[in-house]
């Protein structure tokens, strides 16, 4: 059994990859074995991710190498505890992405679920792989399967889809592109192409121009790939032409892993006094993440789709996510970490919950949402709750996010960030609330001539496979914000012993 | 539109020429990429691999798991492409 | 001056060649040019990794000479190219033509809803269809 659970960060990448392949003869054989095969597929990688998590947090980071090449030579992974919490994140969206896509890939995909699925599981495989491995290289390869994959299943959305997806292709791989260039400067400077290595050669070369240009080319790669303010034209547009289950998928996924990269290469490729002391890049950084969180809300608040609304707060949330990361100190580190696990479940449970709201209304305009707490009172309950955590009330997950980020403003001693962070709390408050204000309170003007009794609202829910993962992400806003602490004392404190 | 573009190709252009000064000459033997991971490379490829070519040698066996994340991009865009481009795949396949 | 110019041109072939792809996936109006705006970025990419790999002298391809038989002989690093930006190239040439692939399958399915695949008209088209919704 010991010799089994070392073989398990091998098994996640291949598990899934393995079961993307079989798809396609299990699909042509019958087209509803998709459905439960994505759930078993996707319970069995979360068993083993939760087995790897539960490894790092006993006896600290696992190492395997690949093949058996030792690590400069070979691709080799180390999995420490922030792998290990991304593990879990994406498997755990993956399932209930999963148990939630039988509906509603039959009703937005008819006949073609077969593909969806296959291309389901690639797209989950890849971030895993993206997050799992200590290789530079090896990350843009997931990366570029990451991103086919999502064009592949965002361009089979409405109408308009193939257009957004093909700007989204031209902004994706030049993202991929200025990072793949940033490895090649590293590589030229060092000869290695792995993490940890890296990290222990680069630090005699800091004032090389090389290097220099190696770190903001990746980071600029990497804010094209997570929508960062001035690079986030493309995402809102993509993301909302998308079916159901992939935006709510991709929406809580990948700008959060672009976002671990970012915090891979801040803090443990180069190291925290390299951005500090000898290239500033974090401050351009920190200022456009403020901006984003600005701009993302106003745009928000402008919208007239709830679907869009969302949208634009995904862009709003990654200023939230850099600010932590661009702060360069303890409890904005704690912050970014809480809030990719915050995000990541608030925006599956939101998504969902919108994507329910379209398979019963057929669209998401904001004006039609009356009466939508008696039809559908279980998705509206998770929706509120969703809303909660993004505006910040305790005891969502996004209450202790906002504290941390708040904390390291306040170590910082920039008061126009805090002003920023309490201005866009406002404006989120503001998007939200007209949203349950129309479904919860908005009754059309009470006709008093009329005798009889108005006809009754009938509760219509969505099916139980879409109901149970809504609940399920709402149900996990509440445990990520009461065991924030226990994430913090188990994930975070290691890390940061190594990265401060 | 155009002229702005232009402007921002250039400067990005300049700041990859910055990047490169501080890199060896084209050709240098030995430059770091070519003399601290692959010398290994070469001189144990053959006795390890039994490949005379060391390019299949890393590519198949050092760095074999990259290539099963090559392969599964061209499988990746395969899917996509019958995903996207067959016309309600489920009608033929019913009649059929 | 002359020296920086004529030791590293290799860099400035690939930066010559990436502003041009750079350029033609913002500036032109054509999908179909931006697609190919694209390749050219990623060859420039490409022939970048390649030039790192060059040892100057006389050297091999990374293949060992006379192939199998030649088991006792000592393998000297310095004989050959360095095989790694090879390797690493394989893999993006793959990428860039798996990205081509999946971008012409959209543009396929762009042609068949607008008739067109000119940027500008495209969004026309888009914003009379959302002044027909309203």
């Amino acid at each position: 059994m010991n010799n089994m659970s070392h073989q398990f960060p091998a098994l996640i990448i291949a598990v899934p990859l393995l079961a993307s392949l079989l798809t396609v003869p299990l699909g042509a054989l019958n087209r509803r074995f998709c459905h439960p095969w994505l759930v078993f597929v996707t319970g069995f990688i979360l068993c083993l991710s939760l087995g790897v998590a539960a490894h790092t947090i006993t006896s600290g980071p696992m190492a395997y190498n690949m093949g058996g090449w030792e690590p400069p030579w070979g691709i080799a992974y180390r999995i420490d505890q922030l792998n290990a919490l991304m593990l879990v994140l994406i498997s755990g969206t993956a399932l209930l992405g999963a148990l939630y896509s039988g509906p509603s890939f039959a009703k937005e995909l008819p006949g073609r679920q077969t593909y969806a699925s296959a291309l389901y599981l690639l797209m989950i495989t890849s971030l895993l792989g993206i997050v799992i491995t200590g290789d530079l290289f090896n990350i843009f390869v997931f990366l570029e399967i990451s991103s086919l994959s999502a064009y592949g299943l965002i361009a089979s959305g409405s109408p308009e889809a193939p257009f957004a997806t093909f700007r989204y292709i031209i902004m994706g791989t030049i993202g991929a592109s200025c990072y793949l260039l940033g490895v090649g400067y590293l590589y030229i400077s060092t000869g290695s192409l792995n993490l940890a290595d890296l990290s222990g050669l680069l630090p005699q070369l800091y004032h090389s121009r090389v290097v220099l240009t190696a770190g903001a080319l990746m980071l600029v790669g990497l804010s094209l790939k997570m929508a960062l303010f001035p690079l986030h034209a493309w995402l809102p547009e993509a993301y909302y032409t998308a079916p159901s289950t992939v935006s709510a998928v991709v929406a809580s996924l990948y700008t959060k892993v672009a976002g671990y990269l970012m915090i891979r290469i801040i803090y443990n490729l180069f190291d925290s006094h390299f951005f500090v002391n000898i290239f500033p890049i974090t401050t351009i950084l920190s200022w456009a993440a403020v901006v984003a969180l600005l701009i993302g809300s106003i745009y928000a608040i402008a919208q007239k789709d709830l679907k869009k609304m969302l949208c634009y707060s995904v862009i709003a949330q990654v200023g939230y996510i850099v600010l932590g990361i661009a702060l360069v100190n303890k409890a904005g580190y704690s912050s970014a970490i809480l809030t990719i696990v915050s995000e990541v479940c608030t925006k599956s449970c939101i998504f969902l919950a919108t994507g329910a709201i379209i398979y019963r209304l057929g669209n998401s305009r904001i004006d039609n949402l009356q009466h939508l707490f008696r039809r559908m009172p279980y998705t509206m309950l998770a929706f509120t709750i969703g809303a909660f955590s993004m505006v910040g009330i305790p005891p969502t997950s996004g209450f202790f996010s906002k504290i941390y980020l708040l904390f390291a403003c306040l170590e910082a001693g920039n008061w126009v960030f805090i002003f920023a962070l309490l201005g866009s709390t406002i404006l989120n408050v503001i998007y939200f609330f007209r949203v349950i204000k129309v479904a919860c309170f908005e009754e059309p003007q009470p006709d008093y001539q009329r005798r009889e009794a108005y006809p009754a609202v009938a509760v219509e829910e969505v099916p139980a496979a879409m109901l149970i993962p809504i609940l399920l992400a709402a149900t996990s806003i509440i445990a990520a914000g009461l065991g924030s602490h226990w994430i913090v004392n188990n994930f975070v404190q290691p890390l940061l012993k190594v990265v401060f | 539109m155009k002229v702005i573009i232009l402007i921002f190709v250039i400067l990005s252009g300049g700041l990859l020429i910055y990047g490169t000064m501080d890199m060896p000459a084209w050709g240098d033997p030995q430059s770091p990429a070519n003399s601290y991971v692959s010398p290994r490379y070469i001189e144990e490829a053959y006795a390890k691999t039994e490949t005379p070519n060391i390019v299949s040698a890393v590519l198949a066996d050092y760095r074999g798991y990259d290539t099963m994340g090559e392969t599964t991009v061209i499988f990746t865009a395969a899917l996509v492409c019958a995903f996207l481009l067959r016309k309600n795949s489920d009608e033929d396949e019913d009649k059929s | 001056m002359l020296d920086f110019i004529i030791g590293k041109f290799n860099f400035w072939f690939y930066v010559i060649l990436m502003a041009v792809g750079l350029f033609a996936m913002l500036a032109k109006r054509n999908l179909v040019k931006k697609l190919i705006g694209m390749n050219i970025f990623q060859t420039a990419i490409i022939l970048f990794y390649v030039s790192i790999g060059v040892k100057k002298g006389n050297v091999h391809v990374p293949i060992i000479v006379g192939g199998h038989g030649h088991e006792g002989e000592l393998i000297q690093a310095a004989d050959y190219l360095n095989p790694l930006p090879h390797v690493l190239m394989l893999t993006a040439i793959v990428v860039s033509i798996a990205t081509t692939g999946v971008a012409l399958a959209i543009i396929i399915m762009i042609y068949r809803r607008y008739n067109t695949l000119n940027e500008d008209e495209i969004i026309e088209i888009r914003q009379k269809q959302l002044e027909a919704e309203v």
